[in-house]
């Protein structure tokens, strides 16, 4: 496929904000230990602190520092979102390039199985699991993973479908290539540009689906967390704190998932050429 | 269209289905205790367990188990709230009309206006208006709905005084009538100006994408050879096929907008489904949180069915398909 990513992200306004808000809060992620030293866990007995000095956004209800607490949340975020996107475009790329494949019985009912996940409401599942299960980080990572590869899979089959009729992959196979190796070989690096386009939807969605969770109090209670930092905020609205305890959280929630956002915009020119001529807009 | 899309629904339904049967009878425990919870059981009469037991045959094997769980949930029977003392179906469908509400009036606006500005916007590609619509709506789009809905409730509730910060009426005001409504009217503004405003930035750069693909299709240039107004080409010819993958879309996201409402909800402490699965979160009421990811799996997969039976209307194309 001829379309580059840095093609796209050149002369795209949206582009170039998307990856500097996403560098900065990687950035805040990778220095959390120089920037913010306080341990975030760390409780102590000044609670409902205004900013001062020594706590730049305050202290929350049982006296653990704001800030701290946001930039490691950052590390959390970065973290569920990457290894989201990884497992989900990992298993759409296998599923949806073997579907193309194969074809038959196997294609029909992996196609009604993308299907229906695409149509069920994802989170309200993830809300009932983690409810019964009690969730460590890294089973959250894999259950949302496990409801986000649908839409991708989709797409990457139907791209596939076409890829495999082209001269190249017939001459692959004449010389004796077999699927796995056409896949390995010439398929997968074809596809690159929306396994990019896919990982950065995963990504978004899992940053989000993790932060809303917390939010509703289901999730990891041990990890530090944008949706926990809000969710104990909001209980304290009351108390004209969130000015320095709610609004920053969401803030940079927001800027992680609106960097992500604009980046996605930046690259769907790759998925749908008709809208490429717009890359200035 | 529709014979092709049954096999999907029926997918989606064993899934939910499945997942509703399997995740606590995988938990440790006896299974009365592992569906219900530990709370639930203490709470509950030996006739209500009894009752419980032999209803969905918990003493049995799984296959008998899955057999008589499949009539209940056919004779409407989700199982026993605790924490509500009252059958799940009750609950929820108590709880129901409030989300329908919510989520009715949120689509509406949302759908409506996207198209329109979406309409607009496309039309005038690369204009100051355009380009500057184009920036808020993708700003706007990057916003979580549950932050968004704090941020109005902060400014317009606390702040400002304009509107109700909870729930979806004023209690014990005695109101009937058009007062009544207005009450109604007031307590929905913000969580529907929060969902909606999510919702309105997809739609709207959903319909400007498809409406810049369309104007490039030449019966745009017949029809304006043809000395059409403007306004006439815009929304009969192009306009028009833009609507076609919003109407698609809408199935697709309403999963989405029903669990962004779920969120609002819990902002606003509104009585709808999203309130109920918090307060069922916090109670450890396990029934009611399956009863209603049954319910809106459903609900889902009805209004997706819908959305077909409009589509051939809309696109006559696929009725001459086959």
């Amino acid at each position: 496929m001829h379309v580059s990513i840095r093609g796209a992200f050149r002369k795209n306004r949206f582009g170039h904000i998307g990856l500097i808000l996403l560098a900065g809060i990687t950035l805040l992620a990778l220095l959390a230990a120089v920037i913010a030293p306080t341990d975030p866990h760390l409780q102590t007995r000044q609670s409902f602190e205004p900013p001062s000095a020594s706590h730049i956004l305050g202290t929350n209800h049982v006296g653990q520092d704001n800030w701290s607490r946001l930039v490691h949340g950052a590390r959390t975020s970065l973290l569920v979102g990457f290894l989201v996107a990884c497992a989900a475009t990992l298993i759409s790329a296998l599923l949806g390039v073997s579907c193309a494949l194969t074809g038959g019985l196997y294609d029909g009912i992996m196609m009604r199985l993308v299907d229906a996940l695409i149509i069920i409401p994802a989170i309200i599942i993830l809300i009932l699991i983690f409810a019964y299960v009690k969730p460590d980080i890294h089973f959250i990572i894999m259950s949302i993973a496990l409801f986000s590869w649908a839409g991708g899979a989709r797409i990457l089959r139907a791209q596939t479908l076409s890829l495999k009729e082209r001269a190249h992959i017939w001459a692959a196979r004449s010389f004796g290539g077999n699927n796995w190796y056409v896949m390995r070989r010439h398929i997968v690096p074809d596809l690159s540009p929306i396994l990019v386009v896919e990982f950065i939807h995963a990504f978004r969605r899992g940053v989000f689906v993790e932060a809303g969770l917390a939010f509703l109090g289901i999730g990891d209670p041990t990890t530090v967390s944008w949706g926990t930092i809000m969710r104990n905020a909001v209980e304290y609205s009351y108390m004209n704190v969130w000015s320095w305890w709610l609004l920053p959280a969401g803030l940079a929630l927001s800027i992680a998932i609106l960097s992500l956002t604009f980046i996605a915009h930046t690259l769907e020119p790759i998925m749908e050429p008709r809208l490429r001529e717009e890359a200035s807009a | 269209m529709i014979r092709r899309h049954l096999p999907t629904y029926s997918v989606a339904f064993f899934i939910i289905l499945g997942i509703n049967f399997v995740l606590p009878r995988m938990m440790p425990g006896d299974p009365l205790m592992a569906i219900y919870g530990e709370e639930a059981l203490v709470a509950m009469t030996p006739e209500l367990k009894a009752f419980l037991l032999r209803s969905f045959a918990l003493d049995k094997p799984l296959w008998e188990q899955f057999l008589a769980y499949l009539s209940q949930i056919a004779q409407g029977n989700l199982g026993f709230s605790y924490y509500y003392s009252a059958p799940t179906v009750d609950v929820i469908l108590g709880r129901l009309p409030w989300t329908l509400l919510l989520v009715g009036c949120a689509l509406i606006v949302s759908t409506t206006l996207g198209v329109f500005l979406g309409i607009e916007s496309g039309w005038r590609r690369g204009k100051v208006l355009d380009r500057s619509m184009l920036s808020m709506f993708m700003a706007l789009s990057g916003f979580p709905g549950f932050f968004v809905g704090m941020v109005l409730l902060l400014l317009f509730g606390v702040s400002l005084r304009l509107f109700p910060l909870s729930g979806a009426l004023t209690p014990y005001s005695g109101l009937s009538g058009l007062p009544l409504l207005l009450d109604i009217v007031r307590h929905l503004a913000l969580p529907v100006s929060a969902l909606t405003l999510g919702n309105l930035a997809a739609n709207y750069l959903l319909t400007r994408n498809t409406m810049v693909t369309v104007l490039k299709e030449p019966y745009v240039f017949s029809a304006r050879a043809k000395g059409l107004p403007e306004r006439i080409v815009c929304y009969h010819h192009a306009g028009r096929n833009a609507l076609l993958p919003v109407i698609t879309r809408t199935g697709i996201w309403l999963g989405r907008i029903v669990t962004g409402t779920l969120f609002i909800e819990v902002v606003f402490a509104y009585p709808g489904l999203g309130g109920l699965t918090y307060q069922a979160l916090l109670s450890r009421d396990y029934v009611v949180l399956q009863g209603i990811l049954l319910v809106v799996a459903l609900l889902v997969l009805f209004v997706n069915f819908c959305i077909d039976l409009l589509y051939v209307r809309i696109d006559p194309r696929i009725q001459n398909a086959r």
